[in-house]
């Protein structure tokens, strides 16, 4: 029971996160139907700004970045949040600029590799010595440690105590306003309506005069900024801080991908929902058979749900105009 | 022509004798979502003939294609070509089966050339494998070579064998339309789906393309059924026409039956709404 | 292929035309694997005396990425179908070949230092396990390769990259690898899952096997299977899935079994490759070879040499494996230039170097123009 709880708040946390990536994913899909390698460098990004920002101000408040026990105010938090999300919505519109919109008329395959391309910039000109480095840092605390709910519960014998820590409740209540928010501009703003029309077919929005470019580069920052705001959450949760091309970076970003393709790629509300799935997955399949093989889980569900419903949970299908 | 490669179907028992028609269709139909693309389309076809397709923008002309081809799977119905049911079957397996097609917007295979879009079909009947392959046996070195000749041979029809060695993409419009039907015959159909193979051609090229189908019908005694937008060409060399608007079938007969049907009169004009 | 098709021109002419052709045309067949074995025997004796031994050893190196490139391009180029995965293919390979020639040597000569001398009773132990290790990547290469079935490109892309990654994590999960030949003749079957080949560390003290010989003789064998492929009527059927699915299912060509067919020959090649690799003096095959930055090293070949181009493909292996080698004190902006190469080759040569030619069709006046690719 008690561990039972536990990793219901684990995955929680941890599914908010996916999904918080899976946005990105499934709204450059829906509107330029290419996997967007780059999109977990975003992620990484966010957390290694995130990290520059705290070590620059907590000095400046007269704290010790270094230190666990002292956590500045609030407000610094959210400040750092969205100075990150704001430099990386800048960069995702930089990299479609550059990258992508030269390739719009080209095959899918040839912007996949430019993905893959920009993927590797990313992670190795993160890792010089003058931008992050090579070495894996430790985060420091912006909140304090609390545990807002300790619960006891029976566990085997006896009973064991369940915490809810703040951390975990700040991360699912963060992801839960930005989600509300990315609903609100896609489903009731002409903006979302335009970007809807612009997933529909390219050509036809063009057509009825919607701008698609500046829709396109709207696209990349607003899943860009969700993508940072997803790396400051997890490193939150966990502060040890992987070097920039670190393949734990990869695997959350291709979990998040694949938490976009179950859901339905294209589909916002289906990332959302593909992203608590494979936190449940995961996180319970790691409790309760081993934690060793946590990722195979994830990939043996992809490959299940792939095989049985191709379009994902909530995806419609398509057919090939002959 | 100066070639005269043998007919790919000689050997199989004409259905004319048993007297079924080659191309047996009954009743198939398909659905998007809860539009009716086609529905209740039948249409018996005999070894030989020579049958159009028409009817305005939007009639499931294309889509009665894609039901014969396999791209779509008819949600009922029935298909049976030389008594053989090709029901649920893939494209693939029909094309085996030899109902062969060609396509309305143009589908090349622009990174090979002439000679290699027309090769391609020799794998449909080939018999070695990948070791065979891989070892260059006699055997397949001879296989290849005789996929070569024939393929030349089809290219002779519309006088292409001298560009057969030119990317499939640098052909003008005209010939590849043309080198679309000779890839389409390379596959020995029995049956030959033309669509709209005159589109975007001047009057003389039409002529000309008029001749060349009834030369390939006779030639490799394939049955023919052809969209077309032309009614001119349509009236000139089919034998006898369906009609089809809003996915049904709402005329059948030969041409001089079609040109006077007041129902097929009243599709084209639209009763003076849809007109244009 | 199964089609029974009847009577067919093709077969007739054949017939007449088989019993024309001298029955020493199958031994003519294989002039090009002897004629790549002499140049095999050539390169291990003339080359280490020439250019020396660490020179040798990226010559070496760059046979083992031509058989990764070559192999990976009858997927990615002549397919079109996606592949970040191949390192994975080349891991699995390795280990296995690896397990049979350390276990091998162990139980029978009772250490596993090399045995023998050059074509000894070792160095084909080695050459007879990594066709072992070809033949399990080709099982691995058909289960992964059955998605593409039903995904579309970048899907599989994504399964094929989940696939080497899962393969790293797994193999990190194995056992300590057993060193004692008393030991070993005391285990048990059960022992063998997880494999003890060395988790995360490695699989140390393989037996170095590999030298300049078996890789280029590797190298031909997989460089005549590709260009046959390439010039024979199964290679223009996947080619065409490469150009238009649909116009190739209506020529007849089963999509699903050509696409699956590419997978199991590449991962095949890719497994031998990765044979040699582990039998290479100064490796250690660990988990983190099947990872996707060493997919990406061959992907990139692929890309820059030309989708399609087995010598363009060659070239760039070449290029690629021996410039970091020159570039030693740059290893942080490796990665960073190869990024680069890819954007740009995107933008400005999507194509690659040779397109889908080989090298001597650019030479003037062989009247081949390149193709403006567009798929």
């Amino acid at each position: 029971m008690a561990d039972f709880a536990q990793t219901l708040m684990t995955a929680l946390a941890i599914g908010s996160l996916y999904a918080l990536i899976a946005l990105g994913y499934t709204m450059v899909y829906g509107i330029l139907k290419f996997i967007n390698f780059a999109h977990s460098d975003i992620v990484v990004l966010g957390a290694w700004v995130s990290y520059t920002l705290a070590n620059k101000i907590l000095p400046m408040l007269g704290l010790n970045p270094h230190n666990p026990e002292t956590a500045p105010p609030l407000w610094v938090g959210a400040l750092i949040l969205l100075s990150a999300m704001v430099a990386c919505g800048l960069l995702g519109f930089a990299i479609e600029r550059l990258a992508y919109k030269p390739l719009r008329r080209a095959p899918r395959l040839n912007v996949l590799i430019t993905a893959i391309g920009v993927s590797l910039l990313l992670q190795n000109i993160g890792q010089l010595n003058y931008v992050f480095g090579a070495s894996p840092q430790k985060m420091p605390a912006l909140m304090p440690n609390i545990d807002l709910l300790r619960l006891s519960l029976p566990s085997g014998d006896g009973y064991r105590d369940v915490v809810i820590g703040l951390v975990d409740v700040m991360i699912f209540a963060t992801s839960a306003v930005l989600m509300l928010v990315l609903e609100y501009l896609v489903f009731r703003t002409k903006l979302g309506t335009a970007m809807r029309a612009v997933s529909f077919s390219t050509d036809n929005a063009s057509l009825m005069g919607i701008p698609v470019d500046r829709v396109v580069s709207f696209t990349f920052v607003l899943g860009s900024s969700l993508a940072a705001a997803a790396g400051f959450l997890y490193v939150m949760k966990y502060p040890g801080l992987n070097q920039p091309a670190h393949s734990i970076w990869v695997l959350l970003g291709l979990k998040a991908f694949v938490a976009a393709v179950i859901g339905g790629i294209g589909n916002v509300r289906g990332a959302v929902l593909g992203g608590f799935v494979i936190a449940f997955v995961e996180q319970f399949g790691a409790f309760y058979i081993s934690s060793n093989y946590r990722d195979v889980y994830v990939f043996a569900l992809l490959i299940i749900i792939l095989l049985v419903r191709p379009t994902g949970l909530l995806g419609s299908p398509v057919r090939e105009k002959v | 022509m100066t070639a005269n490669p043998a007919p790919p179907n000689a050997a199989v028992p004409s259905s004319k004798e048993t007297g079924k028609p080659l191309l047996h269709v009954d009743q198939i139909g398909i659905a998007f979502g809860g539009l009716k693309a086609v529905q209740g389309f039948s249409l018996n076809l005999p070894t030989g003939a020579l049958y159009g397709l028409i009817g305005p923008n939007g009639a499931g002309k294309t889509t009665v294609f894609n039901l014969l081809t396999g791209v779509y799977q008819a949600d009922s119905g029935q298909m049976l070509l030389d008594s053989q049911n090709l029901m649920g079957s893939k494209p693939h397996r029909i094309a085996a089966a030899g109902i062969a097609r060609t396509f309305q917007n143009i589908r090349l295979f622009p990174g090979l050339s002439v000679l290699d879009n027309v090769r391609l079909a020799g794998q449909l009947r080939s018999s070695h494998g990948l070791l065979a392959t891989l070892l260059r046996t006699p055997a397949h070195q001879a296989e290849e070579a005789a996929i070569r000749k024939q393929a030349f041979d089809l290219l002779a029809i519309f006088d292409l064998q001298d560009r057969a060695n030119e990317p499939a993409d640098s052909l003008c419009y005209g010939h590849q339309r043309h080198l679309e039907i000779v890839r389409a015959l390379a596959t020995g159909p029995k049956v030959l789906l033309l669509d709209e193979p005159a589109a975007g051609m001047n009057s003389q090229e039409k002529v000309e393309l008029a001749q060349a189908i009834r030369k390939i019908r006779d030639q490799f005694q394939v049955s023919i059924l052809l969209i077309e937008h032309d009614m001119g060409l349509v009236m000139e060399i089919c034998e006898r026409i369906v009609v089809l608007d809003h996915g049904v079938i709402i005329s059948e007969g030969t041409p001089a039956m079609i040109q006077n049907d007041p129902k097929v009169i009243a599709a084209y004009l639209g009763g003076g709404v849809e007109a244009a | 292929m199964a089609h029974s098709a009847p009577e067919t021109p093709a077969k007739v002419t054949m017939q007449s035309a088989e019993t024309r052709r001298s029955h020493d045309s199958i031994w003519r067949g294989l002039l090009p694997l002897a004629l790549g074995m002499v140049l095999a025997l050539a390169l291990q004796f003339v080359l280490p005396a020439i250019v020396g031994q660490y020179n040798s050893r990226i010559v070496m190196d760059i046979g083992i990425a031509m058989i990764m490139a070559v192999s990976l391009n009858i997927v990615n180029g002549m397919t079109g179908q996606f592949s970040i995965g191949h390192a994975g293919f080349m891991t699995l390979g390795g280990y296995t070949a690896a397990m049979l020639t350390y276990y091998g040597s162990l139980y029978m000569w009772g250490a596993p230092p090399a045995h023998g001398h050059f074509l000894g009773a070792g160095e084909w132990m080695m050459a007879g396990a990594c066709i072992v290790g070809g033949l399990v990547a080709a099982g691995a290469g058909y289960v992964v390769g059955l998605p593409s079935l039903r995904l579309r490109g970048d899907y599989l892309a994504i399964v094929t990259l989940g696939f080497g990654e899962i393969l790293r994590v797994v193999l990190q999960q194995t056992s300590k690898v057993i060193e004692d030949p008393a030991a070993l003749k005391a285990a048990k079957w059960s022992q063998l899952f997880p494999p003890p080949v060395g988790g995360a560390i490695g699989f140390a003290d393989v037996p170095k096997y590999t030298n300049l010989f078996w890789v280029y003789t590797f190298v031909t064998i997989t460089v005549v299977v590709a260009y046959r492929l390439k010039n024979s009527s199964l290679g223009r059927a996947m080619i065409s899935i490469r150009e238009d699915e649909i116009a190739s299912q209506a020529m007849g060509v089963n999509i699903a079994r050509n696409k699956v067919l590419a997978f199991v020959l590449a991962a095949f090649f890719a497994g031998t490759a990765g044979g040699l690799f582990a039998h290479e003096s100064g490796v250690i095959i660990s988990p983190k070879d099947a990872g996707f930055q060493r997919s990406f090293d061959y992907v990139i070949m692929t890309v820059l040499g030309g989708r399609g181009s087995i010598t363009g493909v060659m070239l760039a292996a070449s290029i690629l494996t021996a410039l970091p080698e020159m570039l030693r004190d740059f290893e942080q902006y490796r990665l960073i230039m190869y990024a680069l190469l890819l954007i740009i080759m995107m933008l400005v040569r999507p194509q690659g170097l040779f397109g889908i030619h080989e090298i001597w069709q650019l030479w003037p006046g062989k009247g081949t123009r390149t193709v403006q690719k567009k798929a």
